[in-house]
């Protein structure tokens, strides 16, 4: 499959499945870690900050953390909010200072055991180990694209008999394309799109569960239940008959059965909202700039740049937590040992200092810079490559060969939610019949 | 240990001297060395920590594995059939003093 159009046959030589060219990008300095903490000022309070506000748009909040207190105690959250590209990117490349295996961590609880999210080397290195191998360029291009593509084509269908006046982006296209790209990739045989969609909610919501709402730790043992009787038969028969799915490679990796279970939970948690955020997000912002989407629709090389700026201008994931193992300085602020941090990517895929011109705006031509939507160091989203060919150069590319007049209808609402996790939850969309 | 030396392309260099251990990957982070990003912190995942080694240090280099080699045709920069490699992948050890590599113009 070309890396840009689903149904022509590729160019020859050996080429990345992602078809790069020499694009002339800017050398990215790295910071450098281990801070010494012997200095620094004691944390700004940002007593100011209102999450609920943060739901509705989180944006401005982040512009002013990055103005006034980079590295903050926002006491709404009980954390440290850490905003800055240099600061979040630092966080990221230190396991050893910031740790993943956060105290208290409510993934855990929702999950039923630790996943490879809150482990920090060796013991994260093994459990990606087992998945690895299967989410690399070349198998999701040659065992995976016809996949997506497949079940692309068959929502196509769905949103085409929705017709142009009742289709809804999110509800009859990008939920249930996610869905069920998640239970072929995972190897879920008839699990239904609406099964996975519960089991990720329950999932996601116990992750959010920071005030303790016990019917959500319900929703959340309801669902573990469902998956582990799933399990229990999967994992013996992928021992017995391997496939390309990730549930056979943790089945076959050696990994205690505790520990597949916990990353097959994970998996369902973090590999379904995002990928269908990613299609709404791309027709949101295609939408919104015209004369780019016009370029687009002509030149089909540019759907990865357009994948690449929308996952940095309106990132799925806004925040992740970590927490320090000793006593450091961060962004000139000392932090004590055990501070609970929020790494918020979606600020700093904002910040001027690492993005030129401004971060704001969605252009799909700026110099290419490396973003943080997909997480840097070694918890780096393992389904990256999955998501950039599943959505970037499958479901939308189709979207718009099927639909090249497609657009947002305006006469019906277009709304957005969340901050830790962001997405479209209606993107009415019209076209010419 | 050993000195390992990052060539840039505006004629620029920095010499490093790092302990056994590590990766070409990682010493260059580390030092805050510009132009390798190693996004995936090196598990061979993101092909952001390509270099082109120098042809006289070809010969101190380990094989190139399945998944390296893999990874070396998804770089941003074009690929050397002979001096591309991952940083994350060469390890430093009693082979690698002396080593020196020109750090490509794109990564992302």
């Amino acid at each position: 499959m070309d890396a840009h159009s689903a149904s022509s046959t590729s160019a020859a030589a050996a080429t990345c499945p992602f078809g790069y060219t020499d694009a002339a990008a800017e050398p990215v300095s790295s910071a450098p870690s281990g801070p010494e903490a012997t200095s620094g000022i004691l944390a700004p309070v940002a007593e100011w900050v209102d999450p609920a506000q943060m739901m509705s748009n989180p944006y401005p909040v982040y512009e002013r953390l990055r103005a006034e207190a980079p590295v903050a105690w926002v006491p709404a959250l009980n954390k440290y909010l850490v905003t800055t590209y240099t600061e979040c990117h630092q966080v990221e490349m230190d396991q050893e200072i910031f740790s993943a295996d956060v105290s208290g961590a409510t993934m855990t609880q929702a999950l039923g055991a630790r996943p490879m999210l809150r482990k920090d080397d060796p013991e994260h290195a093994a459990d990606r180990k087992a998945i690895n191998p299967s989410l690399r360029p070349r198998n999701i291009k040659e065992a995976w694209a016809p996949v997506f593509e497949r079940n692309a084509r068959h929502y196509l269908e769905v949103l085409a008999d929705r017709g142009p006046e009742a289709a809804e982006l999110n509800r009859d296209y990008a939920a249930p394309v996610a869905s069920q790209n998640l239970i072929d990739l995972l190897g879920l045989p008839e699990v239904a799109v609406e099964d996975l969609r519960r089991w990720s909610h329950a999932f996601i919501a116990g992750t959010g569960n920071v005030l303790d709402d016990p019917q959500i730790w319900a929703r959340c043992e309801a669902a573990r239940a469902e998956v582990d009787a799933l399990l229990a038969d999967l994992i013996p028969y992928y021992q017995a008959h391997p496939n390309a799915s990730m549930t056979s490679a943790l089945a076959n990796s050696g990994l205690p059965a505790e520990d597949v279970a916990a990353n097959v939970k994970l998996t369902i948690s973090g590999g379904m909202n995002e990928p269908q955020h990613m299609i709404t997000n791309m027709v949101f912002a295609l939408d919104r700039h015209p004369e780019q989407r016009e370029q687009v629709l002509a030149d089909p090389e540019l759907w990865p740049a357009v994948f690449d700026e929308a996952v940095r201008w309106q990132s799925p994931i806004g925040m992740y937590p970590r927490e320090t193992t000793r006593p450091t300085v961060l962004g000139g602020v000392q932090l004590p040992a055990g501070a609970p941090l929020g790494v918020v990517v979606g600020s700093a895929n904002r910040d001027r200092t690492q993005f030129s011109g401004d971060p704001d705006v969605f252009d799909i031509f700026r110099p290419k810079q490396a973003h943080l939507a997909f997480g840097s160091g070694v918890h780096l989203c393992a389904g990256h490559w999955a998501a950039k060919t599943s959505i970037g150069q499958i479901a939308v590319p189709l979207l718009y060969r099927q639909f090249p007049t497609l657009r947002v209808d305006p006469r019906r609402a277009t709304t957005w939610d969340g901050w830790v996790f962001r997405g479209l939850t209606q993107l009415p969309v019209t076209w010419n019949q | 240990m050993s000195t390992i030396t990052y060539h840039q392309s505006d004629g620029t260099a920095r010499t490093l001297t790092v302990e056994d251990g590590t990766t070409v990957m990682r010493a260059a982070v580390t030092a805050g060395v510009p132009g390798i990003v190693g996004e995936c912190g090196g598990q061979a995942m993101c092909a952001t920590c390509h270099v082109y080694v120098r042809d006289e240090h070809l010969g101190q280099l380990p094989d190139i594995s399945d998944d390296e080699e893999e990874m070396l045709d998804c770089a941003t920069a074009p690929r050397d059939p002979l001096r591309s490699r991952l940083g994350c992948q060469i390890p430093i050890d009693a082979t690698s003093d002396g080593l020196a590599v020109d750090v490509p113009e794109s990564q992302v």
